[in-house]
Order: structure tokens, then sequence, then C-alpha cells
């Protein structure tokens, strides 16, 4: 709104709680470059001075989005504290629910209901969910199994297309009743919209049944990838629906757009992705705006495919995929863990609000309701789901080394959940379709029908079936070592007997990934890091955020990573145990004391180790403190050396007999290695170090020499590259 | 090569190894065939130089071991059927042969066998026991050279700790498939031979 008409409006819309009186408002709406706030210049009548305004229009669209987002995530919240409800019915349906609720509110009082009209839904809603999925899709899983997802993607989907349209041409041509009207090329039509599996609806019903991750993978990306014959499908009939015919020519174009659609959209989105791995390449100065650039990346690649008729899902997928591994190298571990929460942010909410625009948008829409030609479509559906899986598994099996056995494909077939792409794609039909209305009214049949029936019933379902369920198993080194291990023997084994396989071309693209494009597109010394070296790293990474975040320094014994604590292993629970763990009141409690009063207790630190906190009873309270004081400064050590690249020189360990003097601990800023003062014994004794000085050199000295030896191990494996680690200290 | 290799092969020979491997007879043939385009030397059987031959095993990084598993302890020559038995670990399973009882022997491409034959690649001193320096000449031979001793001795040790039940510092068979059970190893160790 220009702020030159804003008067105008102001004068004629708002309601004012001054004391003026019609004329002042409308000699103000008649000239409508004067500022309302000195309307006294054209009259002589002044108005008084609004003290408190009323003006809603100003912020009725923000207001109302973040109104409705707001009421979205309240609902969603509001269900997860009602644990009954939402273990019986899943979340989607719940949102539908809602959403059907407001509706009818929104409709009683008459007012116009936002309807989840397509720009919105293509726009705004659908890409956070595709590129949370594409993101973090699972690629070993996914391209192992690619040619059974491509085949159920494109050919299922076709049938469905087909069967479901001639079949409801057929029958609408032996009735005769009103659907006389209905011709073959708008039933295919209605067969493409009503035939594709959708992502939004799968992923929310999969995502709470926790299935095996060969199943997800097989269904989830199917619904991904039938996109792009969902595209062409509809352009193709759309467009011959106003013609009246198809021809054989126009068969054959329909397959050559096919394959410009799907290889043009992940094209578009391999070289997005592979720009916004270039791009991140030079973050490390700005590390704050790293996400950003993923995402207006990723959202640029889907804009641009959008914009020549691509498949936008598929370059979402694409350009998420090609990204991953090159930005994860590259940024810094706060802004991909920024990444990773802002993704699964955006996506819940947009998918909350989808499903209750969905309800919304029922109360709302114009329907049709006609019984045959509702129920015939919800039946076909089913039925044609049932055949194609069936069908098209009895092909694949041939050509699979694991078989797809019958729950599997019962479990498939029952998965394949309609949703709110479809509804979308008939609210983009041209309202000169006259089936228009009924065409919806079915679609949102089968939609209710898949979402709400077959979502709460495939929980129990799976149960009943005893199907495999998804591994809940944390990364484990000895997983990637050995899988690493066999890629590299199935590889030499397919060599051997001149066999292309699988392997083989995997791994020549890992090795022209490692010559070529890691050189360029990851900073620093992290292209030359070996796969497993990141893994371990990460694993590292994760530990010792878990070690920092736990507030007890009683490490578990299965969690040791450096190689001393294997030779204590025994010690070490007995240390855990002897170590007090206080609340976190307490110690934000003791740690402002200890700022207050640092001067004092300098000279009386001890050094860490077990004997003192066991032989001082009388002094438990202090060493507590001061044992904390120190975990304090083992923390503010180890963010310096989560913020050190990992080929640091090593210096050899050093076995010292005394403990460290106090002021050591503070020099640690100029970035010398602690180590560097160990060659120089401290003479300064204090109370209770004697005791550890003469204790024999194995065990004593454990304590804090330990912990150096352990802090330099963890710094060696968590890198945190760039170059300024300077820098990244202050973030 | 295809007349040399029906003359060169018998019927009976090739029954024999169709019962000791399973492998159908156009895969035994058509091996048979790759066996002869290896065999430079026309005399029948392999050397380690014919392996080395090969351009890819060169580049490996398991190149040389997965050669040493063809060949039987202390030989330096393999034949077909030796040939085939080594290969036989990696056909897929089928969905038949799972329901076989357990008084047949176990073919060589059931799931234990197959992990016995990747524990070999490891175990190189036959003890039945992957201890860290085997652990680490391996994680070395992966890694290449611009990693550290000491933070591979870091992996190796994590290695160990994760898999290591008995506390003896090394990893047993029986420790090695148990830290394998969540991996598909009917799927991975498996090669699709065309028909």
């Amino acid at each position: 709104m220009r702020r030159l008409a804003m008067p105008g409006e102001f004068a004629r819309k708002s309601e004012t709680l001054d004391v003026g009186n019609n004329e002042t408002r409308r000699t103000a709406a008649a000239e409508t470059a004067e500022d309302p706030h000195h309307p006294t210049n054209s009259t002589g009548l002044k108005k008084a001075f609004p003290v408190l305004a009323l003006n809603y229009d100003y912020v009725r669209k923000p207001f109302e989005i973040a109104l409705w987002i707001l009421l979205a995530l309240l609902m969603k919240l509001g269900f997860h504290i009602i644990p009954r409800v939402s273990n019986v019915v899943p979340e989607s349906c719940l949102l539908i629910g809602v959403g059907l609720l407001v509706g009818g509110i929104i409709r009683a009082i008459r007012e116009e209901a936002p309807v989840l009209n397509t720009e919105l839904f293509f726009l705004y809603l659908l890409p956070p969910i595709i590129l949370d999925a594409g993101y973090f899709l699972p690629i070993r899983a996914f391209t192992e199994n690619m040619g059974t997802i491509l085949v159920f993607a494109v050919v299922g989907t076709l049938w469905n297309a087909f069967f479901i349209g001639g079949m409801i041409f057929g029958v609408c041509q032996i009735e005769g009743a009103q659907l006389a009207g209905v011709d073959l090329l708008s039933c295919l039509l209605f067969g493409t919209i009503v035939s594709a599996v959708d992502p939004v609806a799968v992923l929310a019903v999969f995502e709470e049944i926790h299935i095996n991750e060969l199943l997800y993978i097989l269904v989830f990306g199917e619904s991904l990838l039938n996109d792009a014959v969902t595209v062409v499908l509809y352009h193709l009939f759309e467009e011959f629906s106003h013609a009246g015919t198809v021809t054989v020519a126009d068969a054959f174009l329909g397959i050559a757009c096919f394959f410009v659609v799907s290889l043009g959209g992940i094209m578009v989105g391999a070289i997005y992705g592979l720009l916004g791995a270039f791009t991140s390449r030079f973050t490390s100065h700005t590390r704050v705006i790293e996400p950003l650039f993923v995402f207006l990346y990723s959202y640029m690649a889907y804009l641009s495919a959008e914009v020549f008729h691509l498949s936008g899902i598929m370059s979402l997928i694409a350009c998420g995929v090609t990204m991953r591994p090159y930005v994860e190298a590259n940024v810094s571990h706060k802004s991909y863990t920024t990444i990773k929460y802002f993704m699964k942010m955006w996506s819940s909410v947009s998918e909350t609000l989808i499903f209750i625009f969905l309800g919304v948008s029922t109360v709302a829409g114009p329907h049709a309701w006609n019984w045959t030609f509702v129920i015939l479509t919800v039946v076909l559906c089913l039925v044609s789901r049932v055949l194609g899986v069936i069908g098209l598994t009895y092909i694949i099996n041939k050509f699979r080394i694991v078989k797809l056995t019958k729950k599997d494909q019962f479990i498939m077939a029952y998965g394949g959940l309609r949703g709110a792409i479809a509804f979308s794609l008939g609210f983009l039909l041209t309202d000169d379709n006259e089936m228009k209305s009924m065409f919806l009214t079915a679609i949102i049949t089968v939609i209710f029908f898949t979402v709400i029936v077959q979502g709460m019933t495939i929980r129990p379902l799976v149960e009943l079936l005893a199907v495999k369920r998804k591994n809940e198993s944390k990364g484990s080194i000895n997983e990637e070592i050995h899988t690493q291990f066999l890629d590299h023997l199935l590889t030499g084994i397919e060599d051997v007997c001149g066999h292309y396989g699988h392997h083989h071309w995997k791994d020549k693209l890992n090795r022209f990934n490692k010559t070529y494009v890691k050189r360029w597109l990851i900073a620093g010394e992290r292209s030359t890091e070996p796969q497993l070296i990141s893994f371990y790293n990460k694993m590292e990474m994760k530990q010792a955020m878990m070690l920092v975040e736990s507030g007890s320094a009683a490490r578990p014994p299965t969690h040791a990573s450096s190689v001393s604590m294997q030779n204590i292993q025994p010690r070490e629970s007995a240390r855990g145990r002897a170590i007090p763990s206080i609340s976190k009141s307490r110690e934000q409690e003791i740690r402002k004391v200890l700022r207050g009063h640092l001067q004092n207790t300098r000279q009386r630190l001890r050094s860490y180790s077990r004997h003192d906190l066991l032989v001082d009873p009388f002094e438990d309270h202090v060493s507590e403190v001061r044992f904390r004081k120190q975990r304090v400064e083992m923390e503010r050590r180890m963010s310096h050396y989560l913020t050190v690249p990992a080929n640091r020189q090593e210096t050899p360990a050093v076995r010292k007999v005394c403990f460290e003097p106090e002021h050591r601990v503070y020099t640690y800023d100029d970035g010398e290695s602690p180590r560097g003062r160990a060659a120089q014994p401290r003479p300064g004794p204090a109370d209770g170090v004697s005791l550890v000085s003469e204790s024999p050199p194995g065990l004593g000295a454990r304590g804090p020499d330990q912990e150096q030896e352990d802090q330099l191990k963890l710094s060696r494996c968590l890198s945190d590259p760039g170059p300024n680690h300077n820098k990244e200290e202050e973030e | 090569m295809g007349s040399r290799a029906s003359t060169l092969l018998r019927d009976e020979e090739i029954e024999e190894i169709k019962k000791e491997t399973g492998f159908s007879h156009s895969q035994i043939t058509r091996l048979y065939s790759r066996f002869t385009s290896l065999d430079k030397g026309e005399n029948g059987t392999l050397s380690r130089e014919d392996f080395q031959r090969i351009p890819e095993l060169a580049i490996n990084p398991l190149g040389d071991r997965i050669i040493n598993a063809f060949f039987p302890e202390g030989e330096d020559q393999v034949n077909f059927r030796g040939f085939m038995r080594t290969l036989a670990h990696f056909r897929p399973i089928e969905d038949n042969e799972k329901s076989k009882n357990a008084a047949v022997s176990e073919p060589l491409n059931s799931r234990t066998n197959k992990l016995m034959f990747a524990f070999r690649l490891y175990d190189l001193d036959r003890d039945d026991k992957i201890s860290r320096d085997e652990l680490l000449q391996v994680l070395r031979m992966m890694v290449g050279v611009n990693i550290s001793d000491d933070q591979l001795g870091s992996i190796a040790d994590r290695t160990i700790q994760e898999a290591d039940t008995n506390g003896d510092n090394s990893i047993s068979f029986n420790e090695f498939i148990k830290v394998l059970e969540k991996v598909d190893v009917e799927q991975k160790m498996s090669i699709r031979f065309l028909h």
C-alpha cells in the first residue's frame, strides 16, 4: 500500500475513535494527498488527536497468515499433549479434522475462507517439505533400489492413470446417467490427477509407523519420482482435452516430453546444487548466512524448473542430493544444525498448514456430489493400486537380489496415499471444464479415504503383520568400516568377473568425485579427507557434545574415545562413582560465586585427581566447587579445540608428576598448546599436591595428564574447518 | 573362445561345479570364458600375475587381499574349480535355498559363509581373531597415506571397543557377525551374475 493512499483509506475504512465527525472524514477523503494527522489544514474543524486508533487493514494480511500458522502449530502441540489420541489417529487426520472444523466455523460466520489455491500450495507450501525430504534422503538405499523405484513411479503411475481413466470412461458410457458428458480425455485427465501417490501424505503417515528402510524408500521414492510422469500426463491431457483428439504423434511427443521434463529437472537441480556447493566453499568468513545459501539455491532450483514446466520436485531433490556432501564438509557445525532444524521446522509447518487447508477447502469448495462417480473412483483407486503393485513386483522380482515379499507388497499397495497434490492439480483445472466440481469432490473423497482410513489402519496392520521395523541404531564405526570394506571387496570381485555392475559404477563415481570434484567444491584440507575419517570425526564430535552437555564428568566406559581410557577402564568407573553431580541451578550459583571471587580461589585450585576428592572429606564442599570450576575451564578449552583443525602437530605425551600451576589454565588463549609448557615442571606445591607427585607415575599423574591427552585427542578428531580459528571462537 | 570353452570344459565337470557351487549351466560357461580370457599362459590355471593384469584391481585398496583369497593355502596357481568355488560365495541367496534343512552342508553362499569369507580377508594370520594390527592394516589401505597413525589408531581402538564383548581386545568371528547383524549382508555381498 502506498503511503499516499493511506489517508484516504484511513479515512474511509478504519474505525477511528477520534471525536471528529463525518464532515472531517469526507473532506479528508476528498483531499487524498492530505496527511491524516493534520486535517486542520483544509477545514476549520479540528479533530482530536487519536491516542488509540484501530487500523486492522494495515496488518491484515501478515496478521492473518501469522495467526493461521500459530493456530496450526498450537493444534499440533495440543495433539501431542493428549497421548491417547495421537497413538491411534495419525496427525494428518487430526489436522484435517481441525481444518474441517475451522472451515465450518468460517462458513457459519459467512466469511471468505482461505482456499488452498494452487499458487499457495505449489510455490510456498510444497517446496519446504520436498527439500527436507530430498536433503535427508538416504542415498545408499535410494540408489540401490533405484530400478525398482523408477519402475513403480513411471510404469505404476501410467498404469494407474490409464486404468482409472479408462474404467471410469467405460462406466460412464454404460450408465447413461448425467455422466455421459464426460469424454475420454477428461476421464484420463481425472485419472492422472487421482493416480499419483503423494509424498506429503506418505511422509506424514510413514514417519509415525517407523517402518523398515526398504519399504519406506520404495514408497516414498515412488511418490517423489512420479511427479515427472504426473506433470507430463497432466499437461498432455489438459492441452488435448481442449483440442479433443490425441494423435500418435502427440503420444510420441508426450514420451519425449517425459524425458525432457525429468532429465531437465534433474539437470537444473544438479546445476544449482553444484553452485550451492561451490558457494559454500567461500563462506568461512560469513558463517551466519551459510544456511541461507542452501535454502535459496534450492528454492531457486525449484522455481527455475517450474518456469520451464520441468519437474520442480525432481529438481529440488537433485539439488539437495548434489549439494549435501559438499556443503556438510564446508559449513560449520552450527550452520549444519541450523540448516537441519530450519528445514525440519519449515517442512513441519508446511505439512500442518497443508492438511488444515485441505480441511478448510473441503468445506468451502464447490461440490457436486455424484454417488456413482465418487464410489467408483475410490474403488478403482484401490483396485488399480493393488493390481499395479502385484503385477510390477512379479516382474521386478526377477531382477532383484532381495525379493519383495507378499507382506512388502501389501504395505506398498496400502501405503499408496493420495494427498494435497491431487487436490491442487484438480483445483488447477480450468473452470470451463464443467466436470470440475464433480472431479474435485471425488478427489477430496479419495484423499480423505486414503489419509483417514488407510492412514489410521496402517499402524495396527503393520503390527499385525509383524512387518520389519526401522532399526534405531546410532551410527556405528564398525558398520561404516565394514560396509566400505565390503564395497571395495565387491568391486574387486566384479572386476575379476568382468561384470560391470552396481559396485563398479559406484566405485567409478566415487573415484571421479575424489579426484576432480571434491577439489573444487570443498574448502581447505577437508577436500582430501577420506569418508571414513569424516564419519569418525562426526561421531567424536557428537560424543564431545554429549560430554559437555551431560553436566557430569562420569563418562560411561563404553564411550571412551582415547587410547589411555582403555588402560584404566576399571579405575574409570571408580572415578565415575566418586564424582558428585549437582543440579544446574547450583552450578550457575557456583559459577557466579566463582566469577566474583576468582582471585581468591586461584591459589587454592588443585589439580583434578581421583585421590583428591576422596581424601579430604572436610573439604568436600570446596573441592566440589573447585571441581566445577575446572569443568567450566575444560568446557571452554574444549570449545576452543573444536575450532582447531585436525592436522595439528601433536607433541608426544609428557608424564607430569606435579600438577600444573594455576595460571596455565588461562594461557591457552595464545593458541599455544598446553603441552608447550609441560617440559618445565612447575615447582609450586600446594596442599594435597604432594599426593599427586608422590604417587607412581602410572596412576596419580593420570589425573590431569589424562585430561590433557583426552583434550588433545578430541581436538585432533574434532575439526571445524576454516582458516580463521580466532574469528570462529568469537561466534 | 566359445569353441575352446566347450571343448576344454567337459559336461561332467560342469555338473560337479554346479553341485558344489550352485551356479547354473550358462553362468558356469560364461565364467569359464572369463577364466580363459584371464589365463594368458593358457595352461588352465591362473597365477597371481594374471589377476594383477586386471586394471581396476590394481587401484582397488583391497586388490592384493582379494587376489590372495582365490589361492588356497600356500599355492600359486588356481584352477577353474577353485576360481568358481571362491566366486560361489557371492552368489545371491535363492529363496528356495533358505528352507533347506540343516542336515545338508551349508551352501557356499550362505550368510555365514559370506561373512567368513570377509572375515578371512581381515584375518591374515588365520588365528580366528582380527587383532588391532590387522585392523590397522586394513584401515591404512582404505584410508590412504594422508592420515596420521595416531588417528587411525584411535579409530581402530574405538572399532574394537565397540565390537569386543569378551574383552580380548580383538574381534572374533562371532563378534564380527554380531556387529554386522543390522547390515543386509545377503544383498551387500551378492553379485547378480547375469544369465
